[in-house]
């Protein structure tokens, strides 16, 4: 055979190989990887070339080589899930690097970091000043984890003694002016639906770019005609605002009736209407 | 307007609040939410109870503006 088949067909065998190697090690993020991870992956993709290029004269052996460097990682993989051990043997320990606010310096020596390259990793994660920091700890890719102290910590709804109503994934149904029945169907609605929605608002669904559906099944919509103004939904809101100004009739009622049985009527229904308010407001408005 | 009529127009608006409100029970896919909407509703139709009940003796106090 001459030279130029050989490798075509060894470069085309082995371009699908790898590809179902890769797949089969699985979706780690490249970025995730351990220091060995990486070397793993080099060296599949060096036997990878060699054998494509016929440095490796014997398909086999290269294949054999191969082998061991895909199954070995995906054994150790298991073995690691089933013993903490065998994990800790193969990805290492976090370190610790900052704790109760103070840098451990023998960990620091541990990893190898000078004090101005922990400095520039706590800058990468928005830490410029050291004494914002609780507590850093490098995991097992390199990378630094940053704890802010609890008073320097973006403010959440909970810290400020807020309810705030759960709010499920958006589903998109509707992508370049198709309409996909799936997500729909999760989240038990249909087509029709869809379609009075959009009447509702007064588009095509042709004129849809995107479409998606929040969880509590109100539908936002990006046109592709810019011009168009698509109206927000704004549903809630309305529930929100309708209710207040109930209360406010039902008050003005019990001021302006003269019966007291009534009175007492109406301010007792102003008062429902009102706890109906407390109750609603984190999920109509927030 | 008489007070008949605000009163209906409060007693409708306050429907269509909770009919609103009933669609939302339905569609959304969260207990604690369509858990707080059913509370919600039921405090409304209390309300909307009593307001039926004031129409209906406005309506035999004011017999000229009965109906709509």
């Amino acid at each position: 055979m001459k030279d130029w088949i050989v490798i075509l067909l060894r470069s085309g065998s082995l371009f699908f190989l790898t590809l179902a190697l890769v797949r089969i090690i699985g979706k780690r993020n490249l970025s995730s990887l351990n220091p060995f991870n990486y070397v793993n992956y080099m060296v599949i993709a060096i036997i990878t070339a060699l054998i494509s290029v016929n440095v490796i004269k014997n398909f086999i052996l290269g294949l054999i080589a191969l082998a061991v460097w895909v199954v070995l990682p995906i054994a150790l993989d298991y073995l690691a899930i089933k013993s903490k051990w065998i994990h800790d043997l193969v990805n290492g320990k976090p370190t610790v690097l900052v704790k109760d606010g103070k840098v451990m310096e023998e960990n620091l020596i541990q990893v190898r970091y000078t004090g101005e390259e922990l400095l520039r990793e706590l800058r990468s994660k928005s830490a410029f000043n050291l004494a914002d920091v609780e507590f850093a700890v490098m995991e097992t890719t390199g990378d630094i984890n940053v704890l802010m102290k609890s008073d320097k910590k973006p403010v959440t709804p909970y810290d400020l003694g807020r309810k705030v109503s759960p709010r499920p994934e958006s589903q998109t149904v509707i992508l370049d002016g198709n309409i996909l029945n799936e997500p729909l169907s999760n989240l038990g609605l249909n087509q029709d639906w869809l379609k009075v929605q959009l009447e509702n608002i007064g588009v095509s669904p042709d004129n849809v770019f995107i479409g998606q559906v929040d969880g509590s099944g109100d539908l936002y919509v990006d046109l592709f005609d810019d011009s168009l103004e698509a109206p927000l939904p704004k549903v809630k809101q309305l529930i929100y605002a309708n209710l207040e100004k109930c209360q406010a009739d039902l008050t003005t009622f019990a001021l302006e009736t003269g019966d007291s049985q009534v009175k007492n009527m109406y301010i007792n229904n102003a008062n429902k209407i009102e706890q109906v308010k407390g109750k609603l407001e984190p999920f109509l408005l927030r | 307007m008489t007070v008949g009529s605000k009163v209906k127009q409060t007693l409708s608006s306050l429907k269509g609040i909770k009919s609103t409100l009933e669609v939302y029970t339905l569609q959304t896919g969260d207990q604690e939410t369509s858990g707080a909407y059913k509370e919600s509703l039921h405090v409304i139709n209390e309300v909307l109870d009593d307001l039926e009940k004031r129409v209906q003796t406005l309506e035999f106090e004011e017999p000229q503006y009965k109906g709509l």
